[in-house]
């Protein structure tokens, strides 16, 4: 039973899980890295993406090929500009105030998006098939991947590259590290924070929307959606050390091979992995695999 | 000017009380039913089945004389709301009578606040066998949903017809997926004891992504499974084990509990529906060869949800709702503890056919519709071909 090719097909599975999950964190850790601000509507971002990726699919003609990728691109920017408004004009009268108040502002934006779903899409489970262009499946090493399965293995680690670059090599990234740094600082500097800020947001909720569109072909989308990914996402992160991007992104990888061998060895793995994984890190690494210990 | 909108603001008042003097008169039942949240998309029909069923009797006149009046809350698929709820409806909203609940946490949570206020409580979905066992059971606690261990030996009952040898099972850990499922293996291995459980995955509820569970599922080579996943996570599942040839692999011998084949699962996979499947359902709308007052019911349920093909959740809040009302006629009052004595073994004629309350265990035999999944070019989603509505008392103890 331990044949190379089934070994093989568990690390495939290992990899698309992590994958997806990286697509999701990787919004998240990036939020906290910047802003500091620990978005629990990250999870509703990436339901709305969801959401919208079926409408656009469901006015369009489904049939032609290109329509799913205009779907995914339309819902993640749409998200983008829900976030920079919420950003703008909700989130920015509480950053001088305790962390606290943020921690509950996007706990109620959870609440009020989950409903607001409802309203508009009521309750239905809805679902988008593959695109055709990745609908089959290749045989490789003896074990099964889906074509779908095999373009977010690939998108994962571009995006993880795309987020890099723009904060390594650019001048807004040069700009939005320093805020991250000291915010005080650089506003007296003469850099506009405030729209450093929103554009970040925006971003981070825009990786949220892709991931909720991209995820469409392979999970219903439903209300509930959002919680049941928040969890997973956060301990991805917390795992990697908050607000590391290579850490969200190693976090994830690390949790998709955890879980896809430990099933093997122990039946009811499942329900607790993600756990015992975060507790068996950060007893070794409190900090987690790419943060840095506080020094104070 | 002002003094008419005074004069009519007065008549509403006037009316307003009128009218609750009037409802003092009716028979109140309090409806915790689970409203918002994923669950909602079956409970919102669960309690328009239930709406349906009163409507039909109060323009009958009532029962012994008197209207019913039905009163849902949100129990938010929450055992604690649940609680919080059925309490508010006995203290504050004065309830005859409770039925409601949903999930397997919220029918066992409510039980103990019907026994403590010793009024009846129906419970119409909610499926574990720990909610009536003899130390849970009591006299006000009864059940008209079906069972785990009859949906469990129900599969069993189909997969020991089939050609196969090799058994595997899926299901989600937790307490639904767990008492199913070992019902089913129960149940397969006294009556087929050549078969073999040759692999058990117990994905998470929920999980995002079961590819290394149907790859560690297909290199045990089963030759049929038996699943519960249920809702979107059936939806989930199916989208995933598609691509990768799960249902190729074990020729189509997958026999899936949870109402995956009901129309909702149906419509929600749409043209990805693996056709060639079973699945089981409450209720389902296309039972040709069913009786006379089931197309009747069906006919009246499209009526009043305004639905072409309606859900197969209606009926479940519809039995629940007539097996109380006969049990308040056959004891001519509405006192808790004579209709409790009057539903003991009590037959009632549902649309589904005949449904009898055993006096052991307070639970209806109710089975439920199961059937090889198929495209029907009438419709734009999977069906049951023929569907056939597994009646579980001969395997029943």
């Amino acid at each position: 039973m331990l044949e190379p090719s089934f070994l093989f097909g568990q690390f495939v599975g290992g990899l698309s899980i992590a994958m997806f999950l990286f697509l999701i964190a990787s919004g998240l850790a990036l939020i906290f890295g910047v802003l500091r601000i620990l978005n629990f509507a990250h999870g509703s971002f990436y339901m709305i993406g969801a959401y919208l990726a079926w409408q656009i699919v469901h006015v369009l003609d489904a049939k032609t090929g290109g329509t799913f990728w205009l779907a995914v691109l339309g819902a993640a920017a749409a998200v983008a500009i829900l976030g920079a408004v919420i950003e703008r004009f909700l989130l920015r009268p509480l950053y001088g105030r305790e962390e606290l108040y943020q921690l509950l502002f996007t706990y109620a934006l959870v609440l009020v998006l989950a409903d607001a779903a409802k309203i508009i899409w009521g309750t239905q489970q809805l679902s988008v098939s593959r695109p055709p262009s990745l609908a089959g499946a290749s045989t490789i090493f003896g074990a099964v991947v889906p074509h779908y399965n095999l373009f977010i293995m690939a998108l994962g680690p571009i995006v993880a590259a795309l987020v890099w670059f723009i904060l390594h090599r650019t001048h807004i990234g040069r700009m939005v590290r320093a805020a991250a740094l000291d915010r005080e600082m650089l506003g007296a500097l003469g850099a506009d924070v405030g729209r450093i800020y929103t554009v970040m947001f925006a971003f981070g909720s825009f990786l949220a929307g892709l991931a909720g569109a991209l995820v469409t072909p392979i999970k219903t989308v439903n209300p509930g959606m959002d919680v049941e990914i928040i969890v997973e996402a956060f301990i991805v992160i917390v795992i990697g050390g908050l607000g590391s991007l290579w850490g969200a992104f190693f976090g994830a990888l690390i949790y998709g091979q955890f879980l896809s061998f430990g099933i093997l060895i122990f039946p009811r793995f499942s329900i607790f992995a993600v756990f015992a994984l975060m507790a068996i890190i950060l007893v070794i690494r409190p900090w987690g695999l790419f943060g840095k210990p506080l020094s104070r | 000017m002002r003094t008419l909108l005074l004069a009519a603001a007065g008549a509403a008042a006037l009316s307003l009380g009128m009218s609750v003097q009037a409802d003092a008169a009716d028979i109140k039942i309090g409806m915790p039913m689970i409203l918002s949240g994923p669950g909602a998309l079956f409970g919102e029909p669960t309690l328009k089945g239930a709406q349906m069923f009163v409507d039909e009797i109060n323009a009958k006149g009532g029962v012994l004389g008197r209207k019913l009046q039905l009163i849902s809350k949100d129990s938010k698929g929450n055992a604690d709301e649940a609680v919080r709820v059925a309490r508010e409806m006995i203290l504050k909203d004065e309830v005859d009578f409770i039925v409601g609940t949903f999930t397997g946490a919220e029918g066992p949570a409510v039980s103990p606040i019907a026994k403590e206020n010793k009024i009846v409580f129906v419970a119409p979905v909610s499926k574990p066998d720990a909610l009536t066992a003899p130390k849970n059971l009591h006299p006000y606690l009864f059940r008209t949903a079906t069972t785990t261990t009859i949906e469990g030996r129900s599969a069993a009952e189909l997969i020991a017809k089939l050609p196969v040898k090799r058994v595997a099972t899926i299901s989600p850990d937790y307490a639904y997926g767990q008492e199913v499922t070992a019902a089913f293996v129960a149940h397969l291995k006294k009556i087929k004891p050549e078969m073999e459980i040759v692999d058990q995955q117990w994905p998470k509820l929920g999980e995002a992504d079961y590819t290394p569970f149907i790859n560690a599922q297909l290199a045990k080579q089963p030759e049929a499974v038996f699943s519960s996943l249920w809702g979107g996570h059936f939806v989930t599942f199916i989208k995933q084990a598609t691509p990768l040839g799960y249902f190729k692999r074990i020729n189509n011998n997958f026999v899936a509990g949870g109402e995956a084949g009901s129309i909702e699962s149906a419509k929600a996979i749409g043209d990805d529906y693996p056709l060639g499947i079973w699945g089981n359902s409450y209720d389902v709308f296309n039972w040709e060869d069913g009786p006379a007052a089931h197309k009747d019911f069906i006919e009246r349920l499209k009526k009043f949800t305004g639905a072409e093909q309606p859900s197969s959740w209606p009926s479940v809040g519809y039995i629940a709702m007539q097996v109380l009302v006969e049990g308040i006629r056959k004891a001519n009052s509405t006192k808790s503890d004579d209709v409790a004595k009057a539903l003991l073994g009590i037959t009632v004629d549902t649309p589904i056919g005949k449904q009898i309350i055993s006096p052991k265990n307070h639970s209806a035999n109710r089975g439920q519709f199961w059937g090889k999944m198929v495209k029907d070019p009438r419709y734009s989603f999977a069906v049951m071909e023929k569907p056939v509505y597994v009646d579980p008392t001969p395997f029943l103890d």
